[in-house]
């Protein structure tokens, strides 16, 4: 049923996707022509690849806030993984079990998420603002303060540093874990319990969603995510630093949002998410290219999500009425 | 044949046109240098004040680019932004050494001249280092309180984080100069985290345990303003000015330190200077005079009662 697929992927649904779209083209326009240095592929996929990490992680992000929920744990999580697989390379373990060591930080840290909100009943905010500090504290108490740099092999660095083409690889993962996150939450009945739980939860469970179920799944989800891009960020640095990830969960929530996301539930899409990675991405780097004060970038950043954000809240209000 | 194959065929037909950019002198106004700091604090401001400065005298394009916070990454990116805009020279103070190592062999490889100041990154393969060279400080450390104390007596040390490589540094350049003075015993290090309270806690139990002690070494930034306000206490305050006080950086409370006379010396390092030098040794070696960079040490100003109000950096 081709026409029901697209209908699903670039229906009216994706209104929202258009118009941080739209802001994307806007800005990047602009940077393009005050400055020659922006449109250049290698420029871009360098700001494609630093915008990576925040991207893949507003991926797990955004399904977490469409059930209604918040994962402020995403950045201790990135930085514990990048520990851990660190730690790994340091005992002597091999490439594949130090990435699974840095993978399971993720999961046992969002599965630990998921069964607090589930299963203990306790708000998002401070389920993950606590495992948020766990997971910081642990870095310092194992580093001590002291960036972890141990010998990596050459193939492990592939990952955070290597090319498919002129393609980043880290952009590679991001392109792949988009495409089947879009195709899982538009397409499979995972998706739509995810967007019912958070449009309505009672109304849900009295159609027969497992509601806890599926939130104990976005926070797990959330989590391996995170610990995704803390494996991706060690393999492209090779160190991994006690202040690693820090405050990256408010620039991830900031891109779910920036993306159409509502942190009441219920809206957002992964490709928004993405975009809004790429939004503020795309800004950084024409704060520098441009040679605007850098003291001013936070609140640059700032207002052009404010301003993005409200374009998209008009169009849509004009819409509905 | 594929878009991409295309592409790449641009891009590498592009290769040579830049090289050749690169290879020819350039006239100072088209030389554009970028420095980075570590974080907005007052000590860059300084690096920026003598960048700034020197880009000037020198008639080139100047930019500064503070990075938002102190993970290695950031910096990593903000390189990465300059490699793109084609900047010709780039000075880094460095927050993680390790992970800049590979962007800057990148923009070595691109022909963008290098250096590092105040912080290296030592297997980078960076040009030179611009900064304080610490077991030089800490030697000019010790001399000035071997003098202070007349060349006999027991002295303790008070650092910041016991590991901390260049608080160690600076410890071993005091030990080196203390050597030449037999008479002089260190009778303790210790550690304060850097944190102020601790600082305080620590050098009272300093003073209580050597009633005998003739002087204090504040390695870090918290020994000076700690041992300024232990000594205006009840408990120690007949030994102000008798025990010897020498402190590192010039912080507002470790300066009043040296003027109501707790504090008789500060290793003051030099972030104008480093800010000129590393903005004239890339023009240098953009420019072509310059071709076998060493590295510089900078130094340090010891601040005293005397020069207070009117010392250099």
């Amino acid at each position: 049923m081709p026409e029901s697929v697209w209908s699903r992927i670039l229906g009216l649904r994706k209104a929202r996707e258009v118009n941080v779209l739209l802001a994307l083209l806007i800005v990047g326009t602009a940077i393009g022509l005050a400055t020659p240095y922006f449109l250049t592929t290698s420029n871009l996929m360098g700001v494609a690849r630093a915008f990576s990490l925040t991207a893949i992680m507003s991926i797990g992000m955004v399904m977490v806030i469409i059930t209604g929920g918040i994962d402020l744990s995403v950045g201790s999580v990135m930085g514990l993984s990048s520990l851990v697989t660190a730690l790994c390379f340091s005992a002597g373990v091999s490439t594949g079990l130090s990435i699974a060591g840095g993978l399971l930080v993720g999961l046992v840290f969002g599965g630990v998420n998921g069964l607090l909100v589930t299963w203990v009943g306790l708000p998002p905010f401070i389920t993950t603002l606590g495992t948020l500090s766990i997971g910081r504290g642990l870095m310092y108490v194992i580093t001590r303060g002291i960036p972890q740099t141990p010998d990596t092999p050459p193939a492990f660095a592939v990952i955070g540093q290597g090319y498919v083409a002129f393609v980043p690889i880290p952009v590679v993962i991001l392109i792949v874990m988009t495409a089947i996150f879009t195709v899982v939450m538009k397409m499979t009945r995972f998706g739509r319990h995810v967007y019912a739980v958070g449009g309505n939860e009672s109304a849900a469970r009295l159609s027969g969603v497992r509601t806890s179920r599926v939130k104990f799944i976005v926070y797990a989800l959330s989590g391996l995510i995170a610990s995704l891009a803390g494996v991706i960020a060690f393999s492209r640095y090779l160190s991994a630093e006690p202040a690693s990830g820090f405050g990256a969960e408010l620039d991830v929530i900031a891109a779910a949002a920036i993306g159409g996301a509502s942190l009441a539930g219920g809206v957002g899409s992964v490709l928004g998410a993405v975009i809004g990675a790429a939004l503020t991405g795309v800004i950084s780097n024409g704060v520098v290219l441009m040679n605007i004060n850098t003291y001013a970038q936070q609140a640059i950043t700032g207002a052009v999500i404010l301003i993005a954000v409200s374009m998209d809240v008009m169009r849509s209000r004009r819409k509905r009425v | 044949m594929s878009v991409f194959d295309k592409l790449l065929k641009v891009m590498l037909a592009a290769v040579p046109i830049l090289v050749a950019g690169v290879a020819l002198a350039k006239d100072a106004k088209d030389i554009t240098v970028a420095v980075i700091p570590k974080v907005a604090v007052p000590f860059f401001d300084d690096c920026n004040t003598g960048a700034a400065n020197a880009a000037k005298a020198a008639g080139v394009q100047y930019q500064w680019v503070s990075p938002q916070n102190t993970q290695g990454s950031t910096q990593v990116k903000i390189v990465e932004d300059l490699i793109a805009k084609h900047v010709d020279g780039i000075a880094i103070s460095v927050n993680e050494p390790k992970s800049v190592e590979g962007v800057i062999k990148q923009a070595m490889a691109a022909g963008i001249k290098v250096l590092t100041f105040d912080s290296d990154s030592a297997n980078s393969g960076r040009s030179m280092y611009i900064g304080t060279i610490n077991a030089a400080a800490g030697a000019t450390m010790g001399h000035s309180m071997a003098k202070a104390i007349g060349g006999k007596g027991k002295v303790a040390i008070v650092t910041g984080q016991l590991g901390a490589s260049n608080l160690n540094e600076r410890i071993a350049g005091i030990k080196k100069a203390l050597a030449a003075h037999p008479a002089i015993s260190i009778v303790t290090t210790e550690g304060t985290d850097d944190d102020l309270a601790k600082a305080v806690s620590v050098s009272e139990a300093l003073l209580r345990g050597h009633p005998d002690l003739a002087g204090v070494f504040g390695v870090s930034q918290v020994g000076g303003p700690a041992m300024a306000k232990v000594l205006a206490t009840k408990e120690f305050g007949e030994r102000k000015g008798k025990l010897k006080v020498f402190a590192f950086d010039d912080l507002p409370d470790t300066l009043r330190g040296v003027k109501e006379g707790f504090i008789q010396g500060i290793m003051v390092q030099r972030p104008v200077t480093m800010g000129r030098l590393a903005v004239e040794h890339l023009v240098a070696q953009i420019q072509g005079t310059e071709t076998a960079p060493k590295d510089v040490d900078t130094g340090v100003t010891v601040v005293d009662a005397k020069n207070l109000g009117n010392y250099t950096k």
